[in-house]
């Protein structure tokens, strides 16, 4: 049998020695072994050992360490750095606290941005088997471009794992924006929950950890549902033994329980609370699944050692050899990248979030240069103030690499300082923050954190340090000792470039927060040609859909209803078709034209304008008519379109009427072609109803009352249209609100920089002033004298700013198809905007140096 | 000048001293310490207060005898000086004075078994 070794630990005796004075080592060691062999007869090894380490680290006390200060000339110079920088920010404690200030919004900003990337980068990745997860996207080769969509054949799936031995899996799933909530009822509890439909396969592909259930069997009956832990937990008040349960489904259907999965992560983009299996609607709508059909997602994980390259050119053509549709080819995309490169375009990438990304690091590195300029400037311009230490250190015989270490120490303590500070603002604001990006961001200490938090830090006080450490250490010691100190004229260039470096930017974020305040106001005021105020809409279920038309009625009937009608979606998003033709078409051409499915009454109630024919009407046999607007009748080149009949697919639908351009998407798109299609209430999902304006609350009221009566166990869940309108330029809003932020801290900081300069001028300058006004020189023109230089730099950097900001400004305003024009103001008002600050910032010092008593500074010396 | 006050761990431990005798090194001190009061207590604590001690004056010390269970180590033996007699003297008087002038005590209420 092997023995284990009875002696203490060799690492806690290695790490005592190391640390212990030599002369206490003999007795030390002895104690603390005769100590490990009591308690190793009393209790067990493992005991002992953790004992031996735990009166090691008692040994860690002033009178038994070994003095590093003794003999070590490291530790010396160290102690000097440390305690020189002390000194120095107690000596000039208004610099330090600019610098301080300046450097901890910095890197405030920095960490925050940091956080929040860290976040979006994260974001998709945590699937076990993330390397090998595809996306399969469908590219429609269209006239004159290439539209890429996710939305894939219904059938892809099955036949991409049936057909190709690579797939290990591949599922089929419907997005859940698709989809409103749903209500789940077990017994007398109802809940609203968010579902998608998805292929057998799905657990196996993505890694949402089922609690109770086998992932390889959970959605092999077609009446399975797999639930969250939330919702188990608000359905049964429990996640345990409800395998087998059932649960109604919008009182039509029961399923059930074959599984519970953990809570979805934050971290993933798609967000859902149940399953259920994707063959409910296979026999529900069985005319979906028809290669000629797309809708869903489709994701798959390829076998290990697969090629995704050789993969992708494989499956390229796979529709084709399902339909006659030569059109539509595939496209394999990593799955984890489509959340931040999800943009397409001639069935290529071309980014996505990542531009945002992008956009705000390059924002928080500005913000920190800025921060870090004010060190530097500072820094140099009080040089004056420490050459004789230079002089007599280098006098004595001080390496210049010495002084430069002694330097930067004095940066880095500084940017350590301002990190703690930053922390706390960090932390302040975070909630803020989250509010502004729609993000759960949280500060917790880990090492990732830490690293990233100690990198920037540490690049912040080595930039910050670096020009002021050579500078500094670059001085002759004879010309300091002498006491003549010219100020090179490239000095004062340097000094004069990072002030006009700092004001570029500051007017270059000025003029981005005016031009995206003015296209925000542009969209929220814009005529977008329909009434989206006071509009809600809620979906079509329960006994709604058994009778849509007598709901409709009553539902117009409670005072303050202007009007309701049905529509497929909200007027913000919905489908395409390019299978339609026309007199004339050429059968080449395939222009998608975007469709909403209608009932009676909507074209009035949104308030759009009918420029030819008339609106849809119960007076006339208008089954499958169809309206469309001004460019989808221009598309088609009809001369008289009122009475034409267009083939859509395999209807023949007749034009009633047209309607005037509307932006039914958003304002970064042109208007497309479009038309309205009257549908029977089965192809309608949403009731869309008007509310009187000024009467929304109390008809609000009305209409849950009404609704609880007439549609009970369903919950009356509405939203307001313009709110989806509103969504639409989240981004944009964010940007907005956060550039505001961003600008104003550069300024601020900026700002800060600019007047500690002023103040050492003035300073500096004290005895000229003097004089001057001796010899009768008024408050006025001494304002002059010294605010000069700074006007001049200021200039300077409007003039830089104002060509890059246009440039910066017109390719973001390309983004949108309505924008505004970039007026000539805008670029004025911003440049008189920083000069203004910097007058006030510099006025502030230079009027208190002009109005000094002129004796004050004259009299000493 | 240096502090020569007596703590309260300080008397403990110097009067361990006196009670050891030949075997008061830090191990055994901190071994005595603990079967005495009860409390658990490191020898790196000890030791420093021995050598905080020695410092006063109140103590000397010098190498003693090694014994194998110490790996053949020698250990450092610690004996009470003069000085260090008479402050222990001074603490016991002090607190003495202290108890006599203390109510409950002086009225016999209390019975200590005196």
């Amino acid at each position: 049998m092997k023995t284990v070794k009875q002696i203490p630990p060799k690492l806690a005796r290695r790490f005592l020695l190391w640390f212990l004075r030599d002369d206490l080592a003999e007795e030390v060691l002895g104690d603390l072994e005769e100590k490990f062999l009591v308690v190793l007869n009393e209790k067990s090894l493992f005991k002992a050992r953790l004992h031996y380490w735990y009166q090691t680290i008692n040994y860690l006390r002033p009178f038994a360490t070994r003095h590093l200060k003794s003999n070590s000339n490291y530790f010396t110079m160290y102690q000097h750095n440390f305690k020189l920088t002390y000194r120095n920010f107690l000596k000039y404690k208004s610099t330090f606290l600019i610098n301080l200030i300046g450097l901890s919004t910095g890197l405030a900003c920095a960490l925050l941005i940091y956080l929040w990337v860290a976040d979006e980068v994260a974001v998709d990745k945590f699937h076990q088997k993330n390397a090998r997860l595809y996306q399969v996207i469908e590219n429609q080769g269209l006239s004159g471009n290439t539209r890429s969509t996710r939305s894939t054949p219904w059938l892809l799936a099955e036949a991409l794992a049936e057909e190709m031995p690579e797939v290990a899996y591949a599922a089929v799933a419907t997005p859940p924006f698709w989809h409103e909530k749903s209500t789940l009822k077990v017994k007398d509890k109802s809940v609203k929950a968010g579902k998608q439909y998805v292929g057998r396969d799905y657990f196996n592909i993505f890694s949402y950890n089922l609690i109770h259930g086998d992932k390889h069997r959970v959605l092999n009956d077609k009446n399975s549902i797999v639930i969250s832990e939330d919702l188990a937990v608000k359905l049964f008040g429990t996640v345990d033994n409800i395998l087998g349960e059932t649960i109604e489904y919008q009182q039509e259907a029961e399923y059930v329980v074959s599984g519970i999965f953990e809570n979805i992560p934050a971290s993933s983009s798609i967000q859902f609370d149940f399953v259920l299996s994707v063959e409910l609607l296979k026999d529900s709508q069985p005319q979906a699944f028809l290669w000629k059909n797309s809708g869903p997602y489709t994701y798959l994980v390829l076998k290990e050692g697969t090629d995704p390259i050789a993969f992708n050119e494989k499956i390229a053509g796979f529709i084709k050899t399902k339909t006659e549709d030569t059109h539509r080819s595939l496209l394999l995309t990593k799955y984890a990248e489509n959340y931040l490169r999800g943009n397409f375009q001639n069935g290529k990438r071309v980014g996505g979030r990542i531009e945002y990304v992008r956009l705000f690091s390059i924002i928080a590195i500005f913000i920190l240069i800025i921060a870090c300029i004010n060190f530097m400037n500072l820094s140099t311009a009080r040089a004056s103030r420490r050459m004789k230490e230079v002089g007599v250190k280098k006098a004595m015989g001080v390496p210049r690499k010495a002084l430069v270490i002694q330097y930067l120490t004095e940066s880095i303590v500084l940017a350590f300082l301002a990190l703690l500070l930053a922390i706390a603002v960090v932390s302040m604001f975070l909630p803020e923050f989250n509010l502004i990006m729609g993000k759960q961001l949280v500060l917790r200490p880990n090492a990732e954190l830490a690293v990233a938090a100690i990198t920037i830090t540490l690049f912040t006080g080595i930039l910050a340090g670096s020009y002021p450490a050579l500078y500094l250490s670059g001085f002759k010691p004879v010309t300091i000792l002498k006491g003549k100190l010219q100020n090179s004229v490239g000095e004062l260039w340097a000094r004069g470039g990072l002030v006009v470096f700092q004001f570029t930017l500051s007017v270059i974020f000025i003029v981005c927060v005016l031009v995206v305040y003015k296209q925000i106001a542009f969209i929220q005021t814009k005529n977008i040609g329909y009434n989206k105020d006071n509009v809600i809409h809620f979906e079509i279920e329960g006994k709604i859909k058994e009778n849509l038309d007598t709901f409709l009625t009553e539902l117009e009937r409670i005072p303050g209803v202007v009007s309701a009608s049905a529509a497929a979606q909200s007027m913000v998003g919905g489908g395409n078709t390019a299978n339609i033709s026309w007199e004339g078409k050429d059968p080449d051409t395939k222009i998608p034209f975007a469709f909403r499915p209608a009932n009676y009454g909507l074209i009035e109630l949104l308030d759009l304008k009918v420029t030819e024919g008339r609106a849809f009407s119960r007076n006339y046999s208008d089954s499958l008519a169809v309206i469309f607007n001004e460019s989808g009748i221009k598309t088609m080149g009809l001369k008289d379109p009122i009475g034409s009949v267009i083939q859509l697919g395999s209807f023949q639908c007749k034009i009633v009427g047209v309607v005037k351009d509307f932006h039914y998407e958003s304002l970064r798109t042109p208007i497309r072609p479009m038309f309205f299609i009257l549908s029977p209430p089965q192809f309608l999902e949403k009731v869309v109803a008007r509310i009187e304006a000024g009467k929304v609350g109390p008809t609000l009221e009305r209409m849950e009352q009404f609704y609880r009566k007439y549609n009970p166990g369903f919950v009356f869940d509405f939203k307001f249209l313009d709110q989806d309108y509103q969504n639409q330029y989240r981004a944009e809003q964010r940007i907005s609100v956060l550039s505001r932020y961003f600008a104003v801290i550069a300024i601020l900081i900026s700002c800060l920089g600019l007047f500690g300069l002023a103040a050492f001028t003035a300073e500096r300058r004290s005895k000229e002033i003097g004089i001057r006004k001796i010899l009768g020189a008024g408050s006025l023109k001494i304002i002059m004298s010294l605010s000069t230089d700074f006007t001049k730099m200021v200039l300077v950097a409007i003039t830089i700013s104002l060509p890059i900001s246009y440039f910066i400004t017109r390719s973001w305003l390309s983004n949108f198809a309505f924008g505004i024009d970039l007026e000539w103001w805008f670029f004025l008002g911003a440049g008189l905007l920083a000069l203004l600050i910097t007058w006030l910032t510099v006025g502030i010092q230079t009027v208190k140096a002009a109005n000094a008593n002129p004796v004050e500074c004259l009299k000493d010396e | 000048m240096k502090e020569t006050r007596l703590g309260e761990f300080e008397e403990v431990i110097l009067l361990l001293v006196g009670i050891l005798g030949e075997e008061a090194y830090a191990f055994k001190i901190a071994e005595e310490f603990e079967s005495q009061t009860k409390r658990a207590v490191s020898i790196g604590a000890v030791h420093s207060t021995l050598n905080r001690l020695g410092d006063k004056g109140f103590l000397t010390s010098e190498m003693g005898k090694s014994t194998p269970e110490r790996g053949g180590r020698r250990k450092r033996i610690y004996t009470i000086t003069a000085s260090g007699q008479r402050v222990l003297q001074i603490a016991r008087d002090f607190k003495l004075s202290l108890w006599d002038q203390f109510p409950a005590f002086s009225t016999g209420k209390l019975s200590f078994g005196k």
